[in-house]
């Protein structure tokens, strides 16, 4: 099953609002991943943490099975 | 196994072995890119470590480092104690020298020094130009 970059990138964005995401597809089968997330919420986190907030977005779809493997960049915007 | 037993032993197992591998397959047989390259990293570092294989109780395990360390994705190297993270955490730290640091191995030759690892604190005054290194999710 895959799932629409479009759909992840809002589930992000309403997890983490003010961020900037970008979500692109590894592999054209739309189930790899990559999302480069700017977040305020990052100020002072550890990259786990990062990630953490991130994953937490869309773990909904990763149990259904939408989503096999997503790459995480994260940053906090200037 | 009960789900409490296997929180339990995996817990004992994280505090048993002070470098330790939560992978899919085995170091000699990764089943997995991501755990391949964790492998490949502690490999060249030459660091004795401790691998389990998530596969056959994959979703146990998954709960289980959830409760623990929030954190449900494989793999997950944890030293001392403690999660590092992902395929692309280890990577990103094996190259900046962190990684080596934390493990007390030799640093790589073509890594900063030591005393050259922002701590959290530089880390977030350098927030607007730092990038965490891609992390990988797998199902």
């Amino acid at each position: 099953m895959a799932i629409a970059l479009e759909e992840v990138r809002l589930l992000i964005e309403a997890s983490l609002p003010g961020a900037t995401v970008e979500v692109a597809d590894q592999t054209g089968t739309q189930d790899h991943l990559e999302a480069t997330v700017a977040a305020p919420q990052f100020e002072g986190l550890s990259r786990l943490e990062q990630h953490r907030l991130v994953k937490r977005a869309v773990q909904a779809r990763f149990d259904d099975g939408s989503i096999h493997a997503l790459s995480i960049r994260t940053s906090v915007p200037a | 196994m009960s789900e409490p037993e296997l929180k339990t032993k995996v817990e004992e197992l994280v505090s048993d072995h002070e470098v330790l591998l939560f992978m899919k397959g085995t170091p000699e047989q990764p089943r997995c890119g991501f755990s391949m390259r964790v492998v490949g990293v502690l490999d060249s570092m030459g660091v004795e470590y401790a691998a389990l294989d998530v596969l056959p109780a994959l979703e146990p395990l998954r709960e289980a480092t959830g409760e623990i360390a929030d954190w449900r994705t494989f793999p997950q190297l944890y030293v001392k104690g403690e999660l590092v993270g992902g395929a692309d955490i280890v990577e990103e730290m094996a190259e900046s020298g962190e990684l080596a640091v934390l493990l007390g191995a030799p640093q790589p030759s073509d890594a900063g020094s030591a005393d050259e690892q922002p701590s959290a604190k530089q880390e977030m005054q350098q927030a607007d130009e730092y990038q965490s290194p891609p992390m990988q999710i797998e199902n």
